[in-house]
């Protein structure tokens, strides 16, 4: 049973009027209450087909164009583009590559250090809150990633403690896989502070992004809860 | 819109696992369908073409970025979407440092505000197609006392907290929490 109280926290959620402190609180409360998550849902819903009551314009056409070029320049940054070329051509590209080719192999040693470097050059990623999935608003975090080691580093700030029951639990989007990888559990302590160490429990080559839900005690295999803070690589 | 069924979010789902998996034709389809009602949304915040523009590409990056997280069991994709649209659009108005015209005009006084919404189900154009979805939730919010209905517009188009309606009214803010409260459940159960 849902309580007016509730019903009135719930409302507030679902217009994103609740303060951070506030949100903070009633989650903690939504994360383990299955009916005051389909309520929040159900009115999150509700003010959203508001939007519909709005005299309908059509967007630009421009701005499809340019949200369709910025999608595949992030998707294929190096695509391969087809062109055509006088005959001769390949002939000069074939004693170009082997010229290059023994300039590489020459190099090999150079490049496979300055790949190794590169590789353990932490790569850091803000974590922010989502979008009303959970976290306080100043909940935040930095991740450093270092691809070689395949290990990093994640501090956390301003998220609560989890609430009895759960546990926060880090994840790895790597585009290899289709689910997260598991990064591990996540304990706050009482200032909502963090700093730990991680290790993905698979090979993570191609880490598009980190994020951080809500789960069970002990965590799960595969992610269940919300994802309450995230961030892109 | 509420749907029981989830077929939608099945759709949904469906949908942002292949725009996740780097499907641009199936991205292109989402835009299609959702940037009409998000560019309006905007520019109905915003009162600004071009921040409305800037901030519809902002959440269609976004969209697209995180397509892998989305979850179809916590809210709709329209309204996920739409919820990301207003806040973005809201941030825009208060880093601009002004009020939306609903604000410097009050509800009470400006029938082309917000109040307009829901009153726009009277018009002889309107009615004639009110069994549409725009026109189901306008009914719906037709239904609500006035004073249940200015609080969710104000809530929802505005960049007012709570706190500020109850003060901008001169009302208690238990009364207008209770209007939210009372206005929302009233209208989800008119949407079912």
């Amino acid at each position: 049973m849902i309580s007016e109280e509730q019903q009135e926290q719930a409302s507030l959620y679902a217009l994103d009027l609740l303060r951070a402190e506030e949100a903070g609180v009633f989650e903690r409360e939504l994360a383990t209450n299955a009916e005051l998550q389909t309520l929040v849902t159900e009115l999150r819903d509700t003010a959203g087909s508001l939007a519909r009551l709005v005299p309908q314009q059509a967007a630009p056409a421009a701005v499809k164009s340019r949200v369709m070029q910025q999608i595949a320049a992030e998707a294929a940054p190096a695509s391969a583009k087809v062109v055509s070329f006088p005959t001769w051509v390949p002939w000069a590209i074939a004693a170009g590559l082997a010229f290059f080719c023994g300039m590489l192999a020459l190099d090999r040693a150079k490049l496979q250090d300055r790949i190794a470097a590169a590789e353990s050059q932490p790569i850091l990623v803000a974590l922010a809150a989502a979008e009303g999935a959970g976290a306080p608003a100043k909940a935040e975090a930095l991740v450093s990633w270092q691809p070689g080691k395949q290990t990093g580093v994640i501090k956390i700030r301003n998220l609560p403690a989890a609430a009895a029951g759960k546990d926060y639990q880090l994840w790895t989007v790597d585009g290899a896989y289709q689910d997260p990888i598991d990064a591990g559990i996540l304990r706050i302590d009482a200032n909502g502070v963090a700093q730990i160490e991680f290790k993905p429990n698979k090979d993570a080559r191609e880490v598009k992004a980190f994020a951080i839900s809500l789960e069970r005690k002990g965590g799960v295999p595969k992610r269940e809860g919300p994802i309450l803070l995230i961030g892109t690589v | 819109m509420i749907d029981p069924t989830g077929t939608q979010r099945t759709e949904d789902r469906e949908l942002m696992q292949r725009i996740a998996s780097g499907d641009q034709q199936a991205f292109g389809s989402l835009y299609d369908r959702l940037s009409g009602p998000l560019f309006s949304l905007a520019l109905q915040i915003l009162r600004d073409a071009n921040e409305a523009e800037d901030t519809l590409q902002e959440v269609s990056m976004q969209v697209c970025r995180r397509a892998a997280i989305y979850d179809a069991s916590r809210s709709s994709l329209f309204t996920w979407a739409v919820m990301m649209t207003r806040s973005k659009a809201i941030d825009r108005l208060r880093a601009r440092g002004r009020r939306s015209r609903i604000v410097a005009g009050s509800t009470d006084e400006n029938p082309e505000t917000m109040s307009g919404l829901a009153s726009e189900a009277d018009d002889a154009a309107h009615t004639s197609v009110k069994n549409d979805e725009a026109g189901r939730i306008r009914s719906a919010l037709r239904t609500l006392p006035d004073e249940q209905r200015q609080a969710i517009e104000m809530a929802f188009f505005s960049d007012m907290t709570h706190a500020e309606i109850a003060e901008r009214k001169g009302e208690p803010l238990g009364t207008v929490k209770a209007r939210i409260r009372r206005g929302l459940l009233r209208m989800r159960d008119g949407l079912k």
